[in-house]
């Protein structure tokens, strides 16, 4: 278990090297001129050149990289070009907000997408297995933005049940808790669509091998064949769909924050994008990265202590 | 040496098989209702010009806002346009996205998850290495970036879009060529002499091409999705021209008093999303009954 905890910890290092790679060049595959982006067309020959150098533009490419490679392992992802603060600490401030959406939005997935996903497997072409899947299909289908539209509309405005805006200045728990329901809700539903989707073929597959047809045969209680042997199987599976959808929810939870008007890492990236903040768009880019691949390193850890036989090979 | 009755014979057989396999499309209710849904969705973006009742595009600032009537079907938006031809017009852009999206990234993809799955050795391992982390990028986020730096016109849109889904196809791609590499009619073609070029273009790719075109029919709903988002944004192609996504955006600001601005272009979007995926679902189980078994339809 030891050396297997080392490799996932020395994956992750090479791939936290590789996001920042990605990340770096991603910035320069931008045509042009990133400082005369930056600035606009009427700025001032000298402005530019003092950005660029600022900026470390006017060294050969190679160098530029290894400078921001160094820097960034070191935590220093240059200076937001609006505000002049660090980059990476200002799209750290706004990660709080956002992690506790997708928390919520993640734990509100799966405790509908998993039980969903069981149900339909085990009642295959029945009429609940349908009705799932139908379900399903349209909460992949609507955007998550129109969905929180429609929400708001109904649940906020017509009901009066939550209120409009995703965040509040007021302090008190229960206040933030109250304006973050509906977006997780929002944000958590369409996640379990698809989870619900990927947990049912994850399901079916196990549920067709020979140790059920077996424990069947021995006359094991169903609940149990389906809760305990056929789901801790299908664990694995179900498991790198919550990594899969993770990536995905986090690209979502842009979305669903423009629409709460609540802020965090969606509007954060949104102001750098809208101001051309590229040093500030790289840091957000890299820090949703990096959380996609830490949940992955996580999960991999979490393979290994499921099945035993992942960690020997 | 055969003989006419043996040609008739395996004649009729092949007819027989063609027939059978037509039949498997037709009788699979999701496949027609796809199929059906999508050609539909054609005729209207191409002939939007003639079918919108007005221009996606004029204003009319004496009646904006209007209720739904029999000129205006789904009423006017603030600046006075017609909903009912704006959504018409942005059919267009959808289907493009969605088109070109999956034209780029179904090329790019099998070309590269092909080389990397047939290569092995350290070219496999390297181009392994350059999918797992664009994986690590959710691929909105990506489009998104590239979109910020490339500008937000319809090419640069599709390219950002296109570059940010082809490592899915990518992946997709290797894990099928492994099961296909160690097939004997590979290895056959490697006795004979081809070249790993040829090979890999005649012999690996159309093989490895079903599970590929499902999670494409898929892909390009995602991405007609992450272009209504990224219109939601604002980072979409601009205003006037009509996206579904803008719509909603512009919608919003007007949701309470006429929300069906907004809900008919949410409607529109998952209409298109739904005939896609029951489509890719159709596909899936009339092409390849092996897909089944495989990571779903996520990807």
């Amino acid at each position: 278990m030891v050396f297997y905890i080392a490799r996932c910890a020395g994956q992750f290092a090479v791939a936290l090297v590789g996001i920042v790679t990605v990340a770096f060049f991603l910035m320069r595959a931008i045509p042009g001129d990133p400082a005369l982006y930056m600035l606009g067309d009427f700025a001032t020959p000298e402005a530019l050149a003092t950005l660029r150098a600022r900026l470390g533009l006017d060294l050969p490419v190679w160098q530029q990289y290894g400078i921001f490679l160094a820097r960034a392992l070191q935590g220093d992802l240059g200076m937001s070009v609006v505000t002049g603060e660090p980059a990476l600490a200002e799209i750290l401030a706004s990660v709080p907000s956002s992690a506790s959406l997708a928390v919520a939005g993640m734990a509100i997935a799966i405790a509908v997408g998993v039980p969903l996903g069981v149900i339909a497997a085990v009642r295959q072409g029945s009429v609940v297995d349908v009705a799932v899947m139908l379900i399903a299909l349209l909460g992949i289908s609507f955007p998550v933005f129109w969905v929180g539209i429609t929400a708001i509309l109904l649940l906020s405005h017509a009901l009066g049940l939550f209120p409009a805006l995703g965040a509040t200045s007021e302090p008190g728990f229960w206040k933030g808790l109250h304006h973050l329901a509906l977006p997780a809700l929002v944000l958590g539903l369409s996640v379990a669509a698809y989870i619900a989707r990927l947990t049912r073929s994850a399901m079916l597959e196990v549920l067709g091998q020979d140790h059920i047809r077996v424990a069947r045969a021995m006359g094991v209680p169903e609940w149990r064949i389906v809760w305990k042997l056929a789901l801790r199987n299908a664990l694995v599976p179900v498991l790198a769909v919550i990594g899969v959808t993770f990536a995905w929810s986090l690209g979502n939870a842009i979305l669903v924050e423009a629409v709460f008007s609540r802020p965090g890492l969606g509007s954060t990236i949104l102001k750098a994008v809208l101001a051309r903040d590229y040093q500030l768009l790289q840091a957000g880019v890299l820090v949703l990265a990096a959380a996609v691949v830490l949940l992955n390193t996580v999960l991999d850890l979490l393979y290994g202590a499921i099945d035993p036989r992942l960690r020997q090979q | 040496m055969t003989t006419a009755i043996e040609t008739i014979d395996a004649v009729a057989e092949a007819a027989a098989r063609r027939r059978a396999a037509i039949r498997r499309y037709t009788r699979h209710p999701g496949f027609m209702i796809g199929a059906i849904g999508i050609l539909l969705l054609v005729m209207v973006a191409v002939a939007a010009p003639w079918l919108a009742p007005h221009s996606p595009t004029r204003t009319d600032l004496m009646n904006t806002l209007a209720r739904p009537s029999a000129t205006f079907w789904l009423g006017t938006d603030q600046f006075g346009r017609c909903v009912a031809s704006r959504l018409i017009h942005g059919a267009q852009v959808s289907l493009q996205v969605g088109f070109f999206v999956v034209l780029i990234s179904l090329s790019a993809g099998t070309i590269i998850g092909a080389v990397a799955g047939y290569a092995g050795g350290w070219l496999e391992r390297a181009l392994v290495a350059v999918i797992d982390i664009l994986l690590a990028f959710p691929s909105f986020l990506l489009a998104l970036a590239l979109v910020a730096a490339r500008g937000n016109t319809l090419d640069s849109i599709i390219l950002a879009v296109a570059i940010a889904y082809t490592p899915r196809v990518a992946a997709v791609m290797r894990s099928v060529v492994l099961t296909i590499r160690p097939r004997p009619f590979i290895e056959a073609s490697r006795a004979i002499g081809l070249t790993p070029w040829t090979i890999v273009l005649r012999h690996v790719i159309p093989n490895a091409l079903p599970p590929v075109i499902v999670v494409a029919t898929v892909s390009a709903a995602t991405a007609i999705l992450a272009e209504a988002g990224l219109s939601f944004l604002g980072l979409g192609v601009q205003p006037p021209t009509p996206t579904w996504g803008n719509v909603i955006a512009e919608g919003q600001t007007a949701i309470t008093t006429n929300p069906l601005i907004s809900l008919s272009a949410g409607l529109c979007i998952a209409y298109t999303v739904v005939v896609l995926n029951l489509l890719g679902d159709g596909l899936r189980d009339t092409l390849d009954p092996q897909m089944r078994r495989n990571t779903g339809k996520l990807l």
